[in-house]
């Protein structure tokens, strides 16, 4: 390794410290001018390892301007790390100037740092496609010498990661020999991300330097005394013992995955709160401020707990969490290695975690996690790739910046990861979207955005149009949210819709405003650690009172977010599959298994059961794919639509991570005995074909898709507090336009993308199609004159969840009959 | 977490009728309203060339709108076998779209003026006449019944549209909201037909005082049909 600079060196010595091993290989890797990634756990001190070769060359060549640029997807973070830098960089008297941009640094600061920028810029993905698109980046970025990437593996999972790339790869054009340091988590597949660093600087290859772990981690399932239910997620049998568990530690960090898992579990635990003990709630809907809050109380260790979801996944380092608990399954092994990683950030000591599973199958779950983390296997979602909503903004922002040649620009991006495959046609129809649409029928033409100019180039056709896209930046697309305020109710009863109400009360928060679309006044839902009632919704307010009862009547404001990872499902199907293994589940686990083995089947690892079974008035299938709720739902509605060919009258589904419950009216057990019905083909792979399309087309999932999709591409613009439409409006409208555009062009490269993001995302298709091709021919039939063991967690969801929002039909018809009663005299 | 949804529904009932102003009128869940004794189609905010009308602020919507709604009209026409087609204003999204229709729709909408006869009421987007086959007039009235674009604070036997009435049931824990059309003794509001508008639930205050509550019907356009609902059931939002 070339030595460090004295400066350096003093300073370590006067800390008493040294580098540790993989600073130095990574000191030493990128002095050579090299780039790499360096995979390692939390509290490695990963970004002093990202930043000393910086400091090096600007103490041996001191250069005005961008030495280094810092990307990471945090504005927290990159306002921790130039705090972190600052101090050292002063200590060992160093004149670089540091200095953070993000959403919210101030428009003059903004302003002075592209005409003076500091040394080292720590900034984020949107503030890099910002600035390139300005015409003067290249003289904003003409020393760049370093990129330096931090927490790679969450940006990578998203469209930002897409973003992402392709602002390096044109900075790699402004700034050629630049080298690239990227920092990451452990992640499933290093090699892949490895690549994704090394593309912008091919034909430079890119080292990897992978850290071991420390102390492997000490995780425990919750031995309860009290039953694991069947179903359900709240885990409120284990509120008394987590609050014991409390009591025990020093500061406990509890993550579970939704937001309306962290309001109960928060009120839960404060109803046995006897000791008055110091805990708090922290989620994406609560006010900034009080988040805020939270977070300066939680770091000046002045809490005994916090109750929290994924906002706190990421983020800066506590020091002093003794404890993390997760409530409900981990989802993932990398996503509970990374919660765990948030406790005790010492390496050399073990982090402590339990879990607390809130049902039956998480119990599997939880214990499938263990099994996982003690192998050390990792199950990180893959970088996402080629989303042509985010290259037809990245498109027009390079336009903005400087006239482009489309086979210079088909050659740059192709040096972003995400994009390498890209055709040359499929960019050309993205060029043509970005100039006027991109429609079969030329009807903005004399209205173009870009013009192809006789020497080949295209340009912006006028000032504006920068303008515009520097308003819609970005790949975020917030859901659209309202306000939540807190008045005094009305005078009335709960509910009633006319008397005056009180106005101006404090704000509690935000929330989706399709929650509030499904409400009626008077429901009464949990937000911010109280129940309170919805009275209505005015302008861009959600208006609340204070309910007095003790349980909300709404359950829940939003579905599980992650879905349980292939990984951590195959290995919860071995675990039902080996009765020899069941040893170390708890006592009610095994029972259940046990009686299922005796009355029905267990599955073996690669084969799926269906059950079939009369049920009270209906006759059921029930099957276990444990492939998530999303790829679930797509298999019900696909299966009933088959069910419905084949007669078998469905009426209705009911998904859950899990299993999948179909029920209707034809007795299916003897359809399949009589041979009526082939189980074989109801789960053929072709059910992804002629069935699915139909599906998608009125499907509200790909509205929603969508809608993202075009906000990111510019076909539309986002909502812009105080201007123009409210979300409810624009929602509409982008339905509205989904429909015309699928209907009538539906090979526009803005279908192609939605479906894309469809297939990826909510739909969850490849995972589907998987997992039809695993099980077919390995279908096991069982029909049951009742209920099955397995199948109870799925029976009791029925009627305790919402209806799906397809088929809405139904509550009009209803209230139709409802009419014809009343005109009857009924 | 889990998810529910409802297979299917029987959609296969027979046609919904509406009495008005002593006229038996069908409405189409298409959001048109025929008129059997005058063999007439009535139609509402058709909204033509409004995604185009957004190229002036630089966003490049599907210009297919206008085929498309034109098609709807057309379908209509057919399955009715009207012989007069009256559209209630705000036909065209701005006066300048009357010029912007793209050549398939255009063909199509020349198509109709000839088949059947037509006419324009002005509305306040479109006030202005033209001459795209048809009539333009300000309003008429048939047997008594006003028909006219924008509703008078004072009205009896109008059929009108402007309004873009939308209605929400909630029913068993679900709710559906839809375009509808909403009827009292005087006033029959009709839905916006085109196919880029929105629509407006008629709880809200635009509609605060139009309809005597005690009257009110309501029938909401279904996938396939059209579904008069229970006024109880009605909720905001």
């Amino acid at each position: 390794m070339p030595d460090l600079p004295p400066q350096i060196a003093e300073w370590f010595d006067r800390k008493g410290w040294a580098p540790r091993p993989h600073q130095t290989e990574m000191y030493g890797i990128a002095r050579s001018g090299k780039s790499a990634l360096l995979i390692a756990p939390t509290g490695a001190g990963k970004t002093l390892a990202g930043f000393l070769p910086s400091l090096a060359e600007m103490i041996e060549a001191p250069q005005p301007g961008i030495h280094t640029l810092y990307i990471s997807p945090l504005k927290a973070l990159s306002v921790d790390v130039a705090r972190n830098l600052m101090t050292p960089i002063g200590e060992m008297g160093l004149g670089i100037r540091v200095e953070t941009r993000t959403g919210d640094t101030p428009v003059h600061k903004r302003q002075r740092q592209r005409y003076d920028p500091p040394n080292f810029l720590l900034t984020t993905p949107e503030q890099i496609a910002l600035l390139t698109s300005h015409p003067d980046a290249d003289r904003t970025f003409s020393g760049l010498r370093r990129i330096v990437l931090d927490e790679l593996h969450a940006l990578v999972t998203s469209k930002r990661g897409e973003l992402l790339s392709l602002g390096i790869a044109r900075l790699a054009k402004l700034s050629p020999g630049i080298s690239i340091t990227a920092l990451s988590a452990t992640v499933a597949q290093p090699e892949t991300l490895r690549d994704w660093v090394a593309a912008p600087v091919a034909p430079q290859a890119a080292e990897l330097v992978m850290m071991k772990g420390g102390a492997a981690p000490e995780v425990d399932i919750l031995k309860s005394t009290e039953r694991v239910p069947w179903a359900g997620h709240s885990a409120t049998y284990a509120f008394p013992e987590l609050y014991e568990t409390i009591k025990q530690n020093g500061t406990s960090l509890l993550f579970v995955n939704t937001r309306s898992q962290a309001e109960m579990l928060f009120q839960g635990l404060w109803e046995i709160n006897s000791d008055n003990l110091p805990i708090a709630l922290h989620h994406g809907s609560l006010d900034v401020e009080q988040r805020r809050k939270v977070e300066s109380a939680m770091a000046a260790g002045k809490l005994r707990a916090v109750v929290c979801t994924s906002t706190l996944d990421l983020g800066i380092d506590w020091g002093d969490v003794d404890l993390v608990i997760q409530v409900g399954a981990p989802k993932g092994s990398s996503r509970m290695l990374q919660r765990i990683g948030r406790a005790n950030h010492r390496l050399d000591e073990p982090s402590r975690a339990l879990m607390v599973p809130s049902n039956r199958f998480e119990v599997l779950e939880c214990e499938a996690a263990i099994e996982a983390i003690a192998d050390g296997a990792q199950d990180s979602e893959e970088p996402v790739s080629g989303g042509l909503d985010v290259l037809a903004q990245h498109v027009l922002g390079m336009a903005c910046s400087a006239p482009f040649r489309a086979d210079d620009l088909y050659d740059e991006i192709r040096h972003a990861w995400p994009y390498r495959n890209l055709s040359r046609d499929l960019f050309d129809r993205v060029v043509q979207f970005v100039a006027n649409g991109g429609y079969a029928l030329r009807a903005y033409e004399r209205f173009a955005r870009l013009r192809l100019t006789p020497d080949g180039t295209w340009r912006v056709a006028n000032p504006r149009v920068a303008q515009q896209y520097r308003l819609n930046i970005g790949t975020i697309i917030e859901e659209p949210m309202v306000k939540v305020r807190l008045v005094r109710a009305r005078g009335q009863k709960q509910g009633a819709t006319t008397g005056p109400i009180g106005r101006g009360g404090r704000l509690l928060g935000e929330m989706e405003e399709y929650f509030f679309n499904q409400l009626t006044p008077g429901d009464t839902f949990l937000f911010g650690g109280e129940v309170v009632a919805f009275e209505m919704i005015r302008e861009n307010e959600a208006y609340v009172s204070r309910a007095f009862a003790p349980n909300p009547k709404i359950p829940s404001f939003m579905g599980g977010k992650f879905p349980l990872s292939t990984y951590l499902a195959e290995r919860v199907r071995t675990m039902i599959s080996s009765p020899d293994n069941w040893a170390h589940l708890p006592d009610q686990v095994r029972d259940w298994l046990s009686l299922q083995r005796d009355v029905s089947v267990l599955p073996r690892r690669d084969e799926l059961l269906v059950e079939t079974f009369p049920h009270e008035a209906s006759n059921f299938l029930v099957c276990y794919p444990f492939e998530g709720r999303l790829a679930h739902q797509t298999m019900g509605m696909l299966l009933t639509k088959r069910l419905e060919r084949a007669r078998a009258r469905p009426v209705g589904f009911v998904a859950s991570e899990y299993s999948l419950a179909i029920w209707g009216l034809g007795d299916i057990s003897a359809m399949i005995r009589l041979g009526r019905l082939s189980l074989d083909e109801l789960f053929a792979p072709d059910m992804l074909g002629d069935d699915l399309e139909e599906w998608l087309n009125e499907s509200s999932l790909m509205r929603r898709t969508f809608r993202n999709c075009a906000m990111i591409a510019g076909l539309i613009e986002r909502r812009h507090p105080g201007k123009e439409k409210t979300g409810r409006q624009l929602t509409m409208s982008s339905d509205l336009i989904f429909d015309v555009l699928n209907q009538h062009e539906p090979d526009h490269i803005l279908i192609q993308a939605t479906r894309a993001d469809a297939a990826r995302g909510l739909l969850d298709i490849r995972r589907l199609s998987d997992c039809l091709d695993r099980i077919s021919q390995h279908i096991i039939h069982k029909p049951l004159d009742r209920i099955s063991p397995l199948a109870v967690p799925a029976m009791v969801e029925i009627g305790k969840v919402q209806i799906f929002g397809e088929a809405r039909e139904s509550a009009m018809a209803e209230a139709a009959e409802e009419l014809m009663r009343e005109a009857a005299g009924a | 977490m889990t998810a529910q949804g409802v297979a299917k529904v029987d959609d296969r009932r027979e046609a919904v009728t509406l009495t008005f102003a002593d006229q038996l009128f069908v409405p189409l869940p298409s959001g048109a309203l025929y008129w059997p004794d005058e063999q007439t189609l009535l139609v509402a905010d058709l909204h033509l060339e409004k995604m185009s009308s957004f190229v002036a602020r630089g966003l490049f919507l599907p210009p297919y709108d206008s085929y498309a709604t034109l098609r709807l009209v057309g379908r209509d026409v057919e399955a009715t076998g009207a012989k007069r087609l009256i559209s209630l204003g705000d036909s065209f999204h701005r006066d300048t779209g009357t010029g912007t229709l793209p050549p398939d729709a255009r063909a199509l909408l020349d198509r109709l003026t000839k088949d059947v006869e037509w006419v324009w009421i002005a509305g306040n987007h479109d006030p202005a006449p033209h001459d795209l086959g048809g009539r333009c007039c300000g309003g008429l009235s048939i047997r008594d019944i006003t028909l006219t674009h924008e509703p008078a604070a004072v009205h009896d036997r109008v059929i009108a549209g402007h309004l873009h009435p939308a209605a929400r049931v909630y029913i068993n824990g679900r709710s559906t909201r839809r375009p509808c059309f909403a009827a009292d003794d005087r006033l029959l509001l009709m839905p916006a037909y085109g196919v880029s508008t929105g629509s407006i639930n008629i709880l809200s205050d635009p509609f605060t005082g139009l309809l005597n509550r005690a009257a009110l019907r309501v029938m909401m356009l279904g996938r396939d049909a059209v579904y008069p609902v229970s006024v109880r059931r009605l909720v905001r939002g």
